[in-house]
């Protein structure tokens, strides 16, 4: 009899855990995210500029400060700041409470760590830290004050937008063994497991500070196509997706009223390097080349369907930095980017329809990659090119190629969309051409444009900032320095699974606790 | 007399023949075909526009009108898949002549190579030599010949074998022919008809991989017009403008329907076993 009682008993209780599993899946709120996989998806903050946003994006990592929509800086995990009279002395107060994924404190010392570990490891990956944070600087941590004090060497008058950016996020040095896939942050998320180029599954942060945490589980997988994406949110395999770039799929869906498109007006800028260290050092080579191009034609294209809107300076349009002001001796006339190639003596004497140059044809190795439509500019760019006689040599690959190619040179065109303020200003991107930048990777020098970004650096006069940045974007349109494909728009599209969704301005922030499930 | 008699014996192969020399003339003479329309010159302001009198297989994202690159496409298609098969026949055949007529090691180190080469599924060792060798349409022809040739050279190298050692052989190298004129003579034309017929059924499926390496991105660059970088460049739309993909698939299909019926019938003339009973 006690036998039977026994088995009986155990019988029920395998059945209530049969029962019990299936229930518990489906009260678990999961999240299905498709996404662009950049730099392998890998979230060290120190290895590479796309690893730094792959953490913050993903939901892992959070930084001392945070951008709004109007890019104005806010605090995240610090709770104030001040600054000495010069901006070389800066005390940030860290919020009380906040814990790392994994349970330990994040104290003052933890953020000086972070910080500390982050330049360290500068040298050995491309996120150049020293950008945001000089190396000289010095974190002070007062554990029981909870503030962190930063001296820095020379002036910096946005340090916490520099701080904001993600490769200063902070993480958890001591405790992280695997940096590329398991960082420990603060954010609302932690990495549970990772397939290698396929994508993470996330869950919820227990130890989550900043309220509760909407979703149990957040898979993120990884997918390049905008079509893919597309289909997989109509087939139902995603629940929400980054950046659909297909013009006819996004249309597709803004008109289906079982999907919501959220669009943030673009700080964004696509555009071409060009390389002064090939061929493109030709200053005439390079006006024909942007005299040649169709900007407003390609952007109102049904190819391009108004994702971006044409424009010819590096800094977007809308940013209050003086666009209208500026003046293009650049824009669109073949005939006369062909009559100013003539007289430079770079004409086709071999007639194959190509031009030479000291004797070697003018053909230019494009890079690019299949991302937010550059593979269609660079395309569009070609077809203007070969009309006035410039050949063009197409190099497509992925992200990571393109990056690649331009670090080392190995180009002399490299197309990209890169946001333009980054940490709240332009300061970090227009470091893009100054001379002594660590990251000129076009090897563009001009003494005045050095000047201007060197007296950039010294302001703190935000209308005296607008004034320089204006001039500095003037020398770069004169100089023909890029092309400038457009400033691009992004997006966020969810399904009617999500209640809420929202693309940001700065693109750091995707996986959010904005992001909630529907009722 | 003969000529009717030829057609009424080998109807597939005739019919099959004069589509695969249009194919081929199409491919030559597309510039007239196309009335002089430039495959890479496009205009924006005609982007993605649905088949009409003007383009009758619409245009593409660049405003290219897509019936010229179709044409066009035909000239990269053959002639990289033409080149691809005499590579991979001329290396593989010569491979595996040698390997069969002297054996010992010489027979060891090309079969355990061509052993190597095939213990990879064949497209993906393809796309990982495309990949290092960098994306173009040279670099997609040595790819697949890269995995291809051992096909032709284990061919070879068997039926040599068959013959190396039977009576004819011996007594011709006992009257002092030297080895070239062995080669030549005796060991290469036992092999050739296999060898052609498996060369011409294979020009379908190479063609197929080809355009699988530029669909992919290895292969053909823009704005060469190739079918399978077209396909790859319409595949964002297949929804909403199909005819970016539907006419060059179109290509590829009837192109590959045709050369591999045209290989089936090269063999029914070619291979005496299935002249036997005709």
């Amino acid at each position: 009899m006690k036998k039977r009682i026994i088995s009986l008993l155990l019988a029920a209780m395998l059945a209530m855990a049969t029962l019990a599993v299936p229930a518990f899946a489906a009260d678990e709120k999961v999240l299905t995210f498709g996404c662009q996989m950049y730099s392998d998806g890998l979230i060290n903050p120190a290895a590479q500029t796309n690893t730094g946003w792959n953490c913050m994006r993903f939901g892992v990592g959070e930084a001392l400060f945070k951008f709004n929509d109007n890019m104005e800086i806010e605090p995240w995990l610090a709770e104030s700041y001040e600054s000495n009279e010069d901006s070389t002395v800066w005390s940030i107060k860290i919020r009380d409470g906040i814990k790392f994924s994994n349970g330990a404190d994040m104290t003052a010392t933890k953020v000086k760590e972070s910080l500390d570990w982050v330049r360290e490891q500068g040298p050995n990956g491309s996120a150049n830290p020293q950008k945001f944070l000089a190396f000289e600087a010095e974190v002070v941590a007062d554990d029981a004050a909870n503030t962190i004090t930063i001296t820095l060497p020379q002036a910096d008058y946005n340090l916490p937008g520099n701080l904001a950016y993600p490769t200063m996020e902070i993480v958890n040095v001591a405790d992280t063994t695997d940096f590329d896939a398991g960082t420990i942050g603060t954010g609302p998320y932690m990495v549970q497991s990772h397939a290698d180029l396929v994508g993470f599954t996330m869950v919820k942060n227990p130890n989550y500070w900043n309220g509760e945490v909407p979703y149990d589980k957040v898979e993120i997988i990884f997918m390049g196509d905008a079509s893919a994406k597309a289909n997989a949110l109509m087939a139902g395999q995603v629940d929400l997706v980054e950046n659909i770039t297909n013009v006819a799929d996004l249309q597709r869906l803004q008109e289906d009223p079982n999907y919501t498109v959220d669009i943030a007006s673009g700080v964004r800028c696509g555009f071409s390097w060009m390389n002064m260290k090939g061929i493109l050092g030709n200053d005439t080579l390079r006006k024909a080349i942007l005299m040649g191009i169709d900007y407003d034609t390609i952007c109102e294209s049904n190819t391009i369907g108004g994702l971006y809107t044409a424009g010819f300076s590096v800094l977007p349009s809308t940013l209050a930095y003086g666009y209208d002001q500026l003046t293009n001796p650049y824009a669109y006339d073949p005939d006369a980017a062909m009559a100013m190639l003539d007289e430079a003596g770079i004409v086709d004497s071999d007639g194959d329809g190509i031009r030479e140059l000291d004797g070697q044809p003018v053909v230019l190795r494009y890079s690019s990659y299949e991302n937010r439509l550059l593979n269609d500019f660079s395309d569009a760019h070609t077809m203007y090119l070969a009309e006035i006689g410039i050949g063009v040599q197409s190099q497509y690959g992925s992200s990571d190629d393109c990056w690649n190619d331009l670090v080392s040179f190995n180009y002399d065109l490299d197309n990209n969309n890169w946001t333009t303020v980054g940490n709240g200003d332009p300061t970090e991107y227009m470091a893009n051409w100054y001379g002594k930048s660590g990251s000129n990777y076009c090897g563009y020098q001009n003494d005045e444009y050095d000047a201007l970004y060197e007296e950039f650096l010294q302001t703190a006069d935000t209308a005296k900032r607008a004034e320089l940045l204006k001039d500095m974007q003037q020398i770069l349109v004169n100089d023909a320095v890029v092309i400038v494909d457009g400033y691009y728009n992004s997006s966020m599209t969810f399904s009617k699974k999500v209640g809420y969704a929202h693309i940001h301005t700065a693109d750091y922030y995707w996986i959010t606790t904005e992001i909630v499930p529907a009722e | 007399m003969e000529k009717k008699s030829f057609i009424r014996r080998y109807p597939v192969f005739c019919v099959f023949a004069v589509l695969a020399v249009l194919i081929v003339l199409a491919a030559i003479f597309a510039p007239q075909l196309t009335r002089g329309v430039n495959p890479v010159k496009g205009s924006l302001k005609e982007a993605i526009k649905a088949p009409s009198a003007e383009h009758p297989f619409g245009t593409d994202k660049m405003g290219r009108d897509i019936f010229t690159r179709v044409l066009y496409g035909a000239r990269t298609s053959l002639s990289s898949t033409f080149i691809l098969v005499a590579v991979i026949f001329v290396v593989g055949s010569l491979l595996g002549v040698l390997a069969g007529y002297f054996g010992g090691w010489v027979d060891a180190v090309i079969m355990r190579l061509a052993d190597m080469m095939i213990a990879f599924p064949g497209l993906v060792l393809a796309i990982a030599v495309a990949g290092i060798l960098g994306a173009s349409t040279k670099n997609a022809i040595i790819a697949i010949a890269v995995v291809s040739w051992p096909k032709y050279a284990r061919l070879a190298r068997s039926l040599v074998m068959k013959i190396r050692h039977t009576d004819f052989v011996a007594a011709a190298v006992v009257t002092g022919s030297r080895t070239p004129y062995m080669l030549w003579k005796y060991m290469f034309p036992n092999t050739i008809t296999t060898l052609v017929i498996t060369a011409a059924t294979d020009i379908g499926g190479m063609m197929m991989e080809l355009a699988a390496l530029s669909f992919l991105g290895f292969g053909a660059q823009p704005p060469t017009p190739e079918w399978g970088s077209m396909l790859n460049e319409g595949r964002n739309f297949m929804q909403s403008a199909p005819w970016l993909m539907v006419y060059p698939g179109l290509a590829i299909f009837v192109t590959v329907v045709v050369f591999n019926m045209l290989g089936d019938g090269l063999r029914d003339i070619l291979d005496p076993r299935s002249n036997e009973g005709r």
